[in-house]
């Protein structure tokens, strides 16, 4: 067996599985490197998956995916202690082919993908952890051409003409390659959530739901004084519930991590849905938060980065999609990865159409789209003022209070943002950003 | 007696903890030099660790296992102290490995 | 000149399909290390050998990738006893000088594989163990290997071993090796022998079935009318018959055990 081989991908998640698919279907001799026993193993995520960039890749994929189920019902929620403002959507359409989100544990979802890799010709290689990069001899060790990777195995140096690197949030190769100019706590959100089992017909009752049809709830608040989130998800015959807790304030706050999914789901809001749950397995894992104020170059000479690794999560508050943009840029580096290879440069310069692709999609759409979002949703004031503040107006307006007449809407709005303690001139700046952001 | 809120939070943890496979390496994966430790006054990665792997010791000192850590990153990212933390992955096959994430 | 190792797939209980949580034993891979280190100090080439399904094909790439040289899955029909795990490995390996294995499997093993195995080879047997050490020069079947086993109390026993032998060990007594990357990629291509082998139904020798007492005869009541016969029945009122009437007898103790069996007789429960 030959020591070089044309791709290697390091990371069997979505990405690199993804580019290794694209890279093997063309005909190109493929490594995926795993560390983990199997793909998946190491992977931890909410819950949904959007995976409408396969259609491409896995024709009527979702007959076949390892799915939960289905999600045709999400909620987002703002929660403070005592309530909880619901915006409750279901729609029919979602549980129907090509549907749009579906609930799938890590471990099977990346499995199944890892194999369409192995199936298209790639070599999977598991239990292999990558250690280093190997540079070209001509160059000097910081920045001679990317030609290999170093693996944690005896006589474990592999050679390529070109290396994927889709390993995840750590990405200590794209570090490695200096990709990164720098790595920031602030840059980063901790998910941590427990998988707790109940029977699937309790679950059903509980969600509302039936069959494969599945819940997704965000929600903000609930964490606390620590900037974050909860979800939770439902599966089969298991509840995700977990928290998103951004990595500074975490630390100032003396509260840990664990206590504060105790206190999401002691929450009244949340406690009737999980009762009873058993609890089957605890999981976390780092979030690249901070989208384009944190993303690498990705490229380099003999190299590309594609998912997490290149901080390509879209994490904004309510939207927390990772999984497409690394099956999207895991495609996208592997296509770029054959042209540059068929076309004999390799080069950063040769590598270029990567970026092209992205700035061309979603990809980076989505991300420019929203670059404002992660930190309007993490700020100080959404995570901390505006629940309370929203649930006191609908508690007011709701309420029956005679013989006091019923007051009008905007009084209420105004003494609530009083009581809070918002000045009006932030509220407006920041319903505008979030206007432009999502709007 | 009934156990105080942070009890049963933390015996709960416990069977949480329980309730993930970790294959463990003989050869730690992270190592934290307890010296540098000594005059580090954040101490951040006692409350971030997700798996609760840094404890204090009354000396001053920081006493880590690494056996059950999810591999996610954290420590290194909230220390402060250069030299504290030598992080890497553990050997391949090794650490956690979740089913139902 | 033979190395085998023998090793064993077992599931996890919570997924027993699935391949992704099924492994070999810590002293599976114990045997595997301790065969390999023998086929070097042997110059003998290590064949693997599982009893196994499918599944267990990822535990003998694992083996190629350490260094074995040839996997063979042996796939029965149906499940099997320790004894004819033994048998069909033998079949298979009849010229092996040593044979290893794992002390005991995860999944509630008894650890007998390795004894009904050396017997089916006709071969020594050192089992469960605990340390090792390769005599110095061997020729190819004059090497001596001096194998400690634990005994009660804490006591060992050092046992010369030459071949033919078979050898199980304890999950502690070596660390496998890490297989190289060339070796992996080597292996995950390379192909399993399967023998298929139909495995005879035994027919079971002893029936075992529930304790039932034995039943016996009973006479109708005597009587005209209803109530005599449900007197005689219960024994109200003195009425019952001679049969049970209570009888106080003193006997020497010879003659006490044949009244209680005649008596155990007559009223039906021996014959
Ligand atoms: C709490 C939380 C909730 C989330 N919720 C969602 C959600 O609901 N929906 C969604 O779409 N996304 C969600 N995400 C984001 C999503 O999980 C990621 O964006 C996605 O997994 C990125 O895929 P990837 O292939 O780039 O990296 P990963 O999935 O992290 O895969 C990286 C792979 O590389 C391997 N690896 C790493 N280093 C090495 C090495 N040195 N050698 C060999 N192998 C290596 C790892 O073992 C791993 O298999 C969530 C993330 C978190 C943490
Ligand atoms: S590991 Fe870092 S943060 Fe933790 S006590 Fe040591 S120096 Fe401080
Ligand atoms: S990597 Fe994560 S789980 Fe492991 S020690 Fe660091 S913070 Fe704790």
């Amino acid at each position: 067996m030959s020591d070089s081989v044309d791709v290697i991908v390091v990371g069997a998640g979505p990405a690199g599985s993804c580019a290794a698919i694209v890279a093997a279907r063309a005909g190109l001799s493929v490594v995926l490197l795993e560390r983990g026993p199997f793909a998946g193993s190491k992977n931890m995520y909410g819950g949904v998956i959007y995976a409408r960039m396969l259609d491409e890749l896995i024709p009527k994929w979702w007959e076949q995916a390892p799915i939960q189920r289905w999600v045709t019902r999400r909620s987002t929620m703002l929660l403070t202690d005592t309530q909880a403002l619901t915006v409750d959507f279901r729609t029919d359409a979602w549980g129907e082919a090509p549907y749009n989100g579906a609930t799938a544990y890590r471990p099977d979802f990346d499995n199944w993908l890892a194999g369409h890799a192995e199936a298209a010709g790639a070599q999977l290689l598991t239990s292999t952890t990558v250690t280093g990069l190997l540079r070209d001899s001509a160059g000097s060790n910081r920045t001679g051409a990317i030609v290999g990777v170093r693996t944690d195995r005896p006589a474990g140096d592999l050679r390529a003409r070109g290396v994927i690197a889709c390993d995840g949030v750590n990405s200590l190769l794209a570090k490695e390659a200096g990709l990164y100019e720098h790595t920031d706590a602030k840059h980063f959100t901790l998910g941590v959530k427990e998988t707790l089992a109940l029977p699937k017909e309790v679950i059903d009752e509980r969600f509302g739901v039936r069959d494969r049809e599945g819940v997704d709830i965000e929600i903000i608040g609930g964490t606390g004084m620590i900037n974050g989130g909860g979800f939770v998800y439902t599966n089969l015959d298991t509840v995700a519930v977990g928290v998103v807790l951004k990595l500074s304030k975490l630390a100032a706050q003396s509260l840990r991590p664990e206590q504060v999914i105790a206190g999401l789901k002691a929450n009244h809001a949340i406690a009737p849905l999980i009762e009873g749950g058993e609890v089957k397995e605890y999981s976390a894992h780092l979030i690249p938060e901070a989208g384009l104020e944190m993303m690498p170059k990705m490229t380099a000479n003999g190299m590309l980065v594609a998912g997490d690794a290149a901080a390509l999560c879209l994490a904004a508050g309510i939207w927390l999609e990772g999984v497409n943009f690394a099956i999207a840029s895991g495609m996208y580096a592997g296509e770029t990865a054959v042209d540059a290879i068929r076309a004999g440069d390799v080069s950063a310069r040769g590598l270029a159409g990567y970026q092209k692709r992205m700035r061309t999609t979603f990809v980076l759409k989505d991300h420019r789209k929203l670059r404002r979002a992660p930190a309007l949703v993490l700020s100080d004031r959404v995570q901390h003022l505006y629940p309370a503040m929203v649930a006191n107006v609908a508690e007011r307006m709701f309420r029956v209070d005679n013989p006091q007449p019923k007051p009008g809407l905007r009084r209420i709005f105004a003494q609530e943002r009083k009581r809070a303690g918002v000045r009006r001139r932030d509220l407006i700046r920041d319903a505008w950003t979030g206007f432009r952001s999502y709007g | 007696m009934a156990g105080t809120r942070s009890d049963w939070v933390g015996d709960y943890f416990m069977e949480t903890m329980a309730a993930t496979e970790f294959r463990v390496h003989p050869d730690a994966h992270i190592v934290v030099d307890g010296t540098v430790c000594a005059d580090c006054t954040t101490r951040q990665c006692i409350v971030a660790c997700p798996a609760n792997l840094f404890v204090p010791t009354t000396d001053g000192g920081i006493v880590f296992n690494y056996e059950q850590c999810f591999e996610c990153g954290t420590c290194y990212l909230v220390c402060n102290h250069e030299g504290a933390i030598t992080w890497n992955y553990p050997a391949g096959g090794h650490g956690v490995v979740f089913r139902r994430t | 000149m033979t190395v085998v190792v023998c090793l064993k797939w077992v599931h996890d209980a919570a997924q027993p399909d699935d391949v992704r949580f099924g492994a070999m034993s810590p002293a599976d891979h114990s045997a595997l290390e301790l065969a390999l280190q023998c086929g070097e100090w042997a110059h003998a080439d290590v064949t693997a050998i599982t009893v196994g399904p499918a599944q267990a094909d990822h535990i003998l790439r694992d083996a190629l990738a350490c260094g074995v040289r040839r996997a063979v899955r042996i796939e029965t029909s149906h499940a099997v006893s320790g004894a004819d795990v033994a048998a069909a490995i033998a079949a298979v390996v009849a010229d092996a000088h040593w044979v290893w294995c794992g002390d005991y499997s995860i999944d509630n093993g008894s650890g007998s594989v390795p004894a009904f195995l050396a017997a089916a080879l006709a071969a020594r047997q050192a089992l469960g163990v605990i340390h090792l050490s390769f005599g110095d020069a061997p020729t190819i079947d004059a090497g001596v290997i001096e194998a400690t086993r634990r005994l009660d109390g804490g006591r060992r026993e050092v046992l010369e071993v030459r071949a033919p032998a078979v050898v199980s060990v304890e999950g502690a007594t070596a660390h496998l090796r890490r297989a190289g990357l060339t070796a992996l990629r080597t292996a995950a291509a390379a192909a399993i022998e399967v023998i298929r082998i139909a495995t005879p139904t035994r027919v079971d020798d002893c029936v075992v079935q529930q304790y039932r007492p034995r039943a016996r005869e009973l006479a109708g009541p005597d009587g005209v009318s209803a109530l005599a016969r449900v007197l005689s029945l219960t024994g109200a009122g003195g009425a019952r018959g001679a049969a049970s009437a209570r009888r106080t007898v003193v006997l020497d103790p010879l003659d006490a055990a044949g009244r209680i069996l005649t008596e155990l007789r007559e009223w039906g429960y021996r014959t």
